[in-house]
């Protein structure tokens, strides 16, 4: 049969929606079994991040066993232009609590704060704004914390102390950077380390790699070096084998992705610092419902960090590493 | 049968020559087709959420949303129906905004004077790099698909060696609590929409009603022949690409006010988003046929399916599969258009006869 133009463009436009309604049927017969029941809203950072995949998992778990409904949202990248429409578009659904990473500090401020005015509780997971006064609660991993647990972690590795070194992902980062701080001070204050700063890779493996070649060349005594992010780790292992001192400098990684432990297992970085996205969601549905009743709710929550080694990947390190699917 | 194939089809060519439309001519326009689409996706939406969706504080914010883009997608409707190409829109809106940012940062004052130095400098930047489009495809036979790659990574390039990939986000309060959250005094439209909805009827009047927006319908339908009936090509092709980039000027600076912030990292999607707008709303990519208001309609099938998903609850990444299948269709229906009429009767005509024939059986 052949088709009319105006047919085409209508059966085009029909079948799309219609399949989409079939699949939100399915949807929203889970959401919607009990009006009683808080509903809740998670807006990602970015959608399919195995970070906030994890952190996802334990707000479903967490709103599950509240009797919570859930509703997921997020951006295909981690761009408030791309984040905005969505947290308006939830606003709209008239969610009892929104849990959400927003993407830009400034950008999110506004359609934030219009949220909880509007008398959505809003609870920020990770990251925050600029002004997170209107917020139930914020809860995110102590960045510096995570620092000094790298240090600790090349401690481990070389109880003998000497030079250490970061590489950083580029300036202005505000989480890196405080992760940068806490692994200095705990390196500046322990006598048998020498702290010899950090360097910024911008995100490449192979400025990484340069970087850590001329550091080997100048201080070719480095023990331990602190990479800030993956592409920071691979450039470091790149660099390291080219001076072929693999066996003599360790490397600590930070985040604990598929990719990250992949990089463990090859014995490319010989242990992780692993945030713990899922405890952070877990708290951030706690917060909410608090909040949600009206009781008195804790403004800032830090969570802790756990070291992930060779040794315990396949023990008690396998629940920290961050999951793809739940 | 030429007339009515040739009236709905270029209806900037065309009004000129009827100016009665029949409500049949009417709806052959694949715009007002496009627009049926809209409405039944809206109506199916309405009936999903029938408390949340069909209201107007979301309808209100779709509007908000979509302001930016659709200031985008004027430029973008002037370059296509030339048989152009614009993917530079997303990155000079990037630079324009970063430029405006540091300019107004530098004066340090966060009042209406600067705000309206950072307007001026976002549409001139926006402006320097349309013209550099311009130049270098009506004169220097670069095709614009690559002038507007090369510019599309220079103008994000050199917004980053500005600011060093760092975001700004010194935004003077005026701007951010006027145009990019408030509304128009005792309504409430927002204020970024009207100025949105504004230039849109300017430049829909521009393109449909003038002899500036004939001749862009002249070089798209043919290139050689508009040359030989006296139409400066060159000169009309630098004013349209100058035109797209000042767009992406305003656009520019009416992101800062919206978002506060440079967003970088962001837009890299938005030149694809715009192109496929104005293609879903009827504007051929060959050239020669397009409207504004088909691209207005365009932007707003995808704003209103992530909005609807997001209110009942579906996967972000189904509102990309959706858009997909329109853009496709869409496309579609124009080579069949195309097809038909090269065959010399309309494909409308086509279709009635065999709904007819269909009847009689």
């Amino acid at each position: 049969m052949k088709l009319t133009p105006k047919i085409t463009l209508l059966a085009a436009g029909v079948l799309a929606v219609s399949s989409l309604s079939a699949c939100a049927g399915g949807n929203a017969s889970t959401g919607t079994s009990g009006s009683a029941q808080p509903k809740l809203a998670f807006i990602q950072g970015v959608a399919g991040d195995e970070f906030y995949v994890s952190m996802q998992c334990g707000i479903d778990a967490a709103a599950k066993s509240a009797g919570a409904t859930i509703n997921t949202q997020g951006p295909a990248k981690f761009d408030p232009t791309l984040q905005k429409p969505i947290v308006d578009s939830v606003v709209a659904s008239k969610p009892d609590a929104i849990l959400i990473a927003p993407t830009d500090v400034a950008a999110m401020q506004a359609p934030l704060k219009a949220a909880a005015a509007a008398g959505i509780k809003v609870v920020l997971v990770d990251t925050t704004v600029q002004d997170p006064s209107f917020a139930a609660s914020s809860i995110a991993s102590d960045n510096k914390g995570g620092g000094l647990e790298a240090f600790k972690a090349i401690k481990n590795l070389n109880p003998n102390g000497g030079k250490v070194l970061v590489i950083s992902t580029d300036p202005g980062v505000s989480t890196a950077d405080a992760r940068v701080a806490g692994f200095e001070e705990g390196a500046k204050a322990d006598p048998a380390f020498q702290y010899l700063g950090v360097q910024y890779s911008h995100n490449d493996p192979a400025e990484a790699a340069k970087l850590v070649s001329a550091a080997l060349a100048k201080d070719p005594d480095i023990v331990g070096v602190f990479a800030a992010n993956t592409f920071a780790a691979e450039g470091t292992a790149t660099g390291i084998r080219q001076a072929g001192k693999q066996d003599q400098v360790k490397i600590v990684g930070f985040d604990a992705g598929p990719a990250q432990v992949q990089q463990l297992k090859d014995g490319v970085v010989q242990a992780l610092i692993a945030q713990e996205p899922a405890s952070i969601g877990t708290q951030g549905v706690e917060q909410a419902l608090k909040a949600i009743k009206g009781e008195s709710t804790q403004k800032d929550i830090q969570t802790g960090f756990k070291q992930i080694t060779a040794d315990n990947i396949s023990g008690e390190g396998a629940q920290y590493v961050y999951k793809s699917s739940c | 049968m030429t007339t009515t194939e040739v009236t709905p089809r270029s209806a900037g060519t065309a009004s000129a020559l009827t100016r009665t439309h029949s409500l049949r001519q009417v709806l052959q326009v694949q715009s007002f087709q496009i627009l049926l689409v809209l409405l039944v996706i809206f109506l199916i939406f309405a009936a999903m959420a029938p408390e949340v969706f069909p209201t107007w504080g979301n309808v209100r914010q779709i509007i908000q949303n979509v302001s930016i883009l659709g200031v985008l997608g004027i430029g973008m409707t002037f370059v296509i129906v030339t048989s152009g190409i614009d993917l530079s829109v997303g990155s000079n809106l990037v630079f324009s905004g970063v430029v405006a940012a540091k300019v107004m940062q530098s004066m340090g004052d966060t009042g209406w004077g600067t705000a309206f130095v950072g307007i001026i400098v976002s549409v001139s930047c926006g402006l320097g790099w349309g013209l550099l489009n311009g130049v270098l495809i009506a004169k220097a036979k670069v095709p614009p698909l690559i002038v507007t790659l090369g510019t599309l990574g220079g103008a994000l390039g050199l917004a980053q060696v500005i600011t060093g990939g760092v975001d700004i986000r010194e935004v003077p309060a005026v701007l951010q609590d006027t145009i990019g959250y408030g509304n128009v005094p005792g309504t409430t439209l927002p204020t970024i929409s009207l100025i949105a909805m504004v230039l849109i009827v300017i430049f829909g009047i521009v393109l449909h009603r003038t002899r500036f927006g004939l001749y862009t319908f002249a070089i798209g339908s043919n290139e050689e022949s508009a040359r030989r009936v006296g139409v400066k090509v060159d000169r009309q092709l630098i004013s349209i690409y100058a035109l797209s980039g000042a767009l992406a000027g305003v656009a520019g600076i009416l992101s800062l006010a919206q978002y506060g912030t440079t967003a970088i990292a962001g837009q890299s999607a938005t030149n694809l988003n715009v192109i496929a707008a104005v293609v879903i709303g009827g504007t051929s990519l060959f050239g020669g046929v397009g409207t504004i208001f088909g691209t207005v309609v365009g932007l707003f099938i995808p704003a209103v399916l992530q909005n609807g998903f997001v209110i009942v609850g579906v996967q972000p990444f189904w509102q990309q599969v959706a858009v997909g299948a329109v853009l496709v269709a869409a496309v579609y229906v124009d080579q069949r258009r195309r097809a038909a009429a090269a065959r010399g009767h309309s494909a409308k005509d086509d279709g009635r006869t065999r709904l007819f024939g269909r009847r009689s059986n």
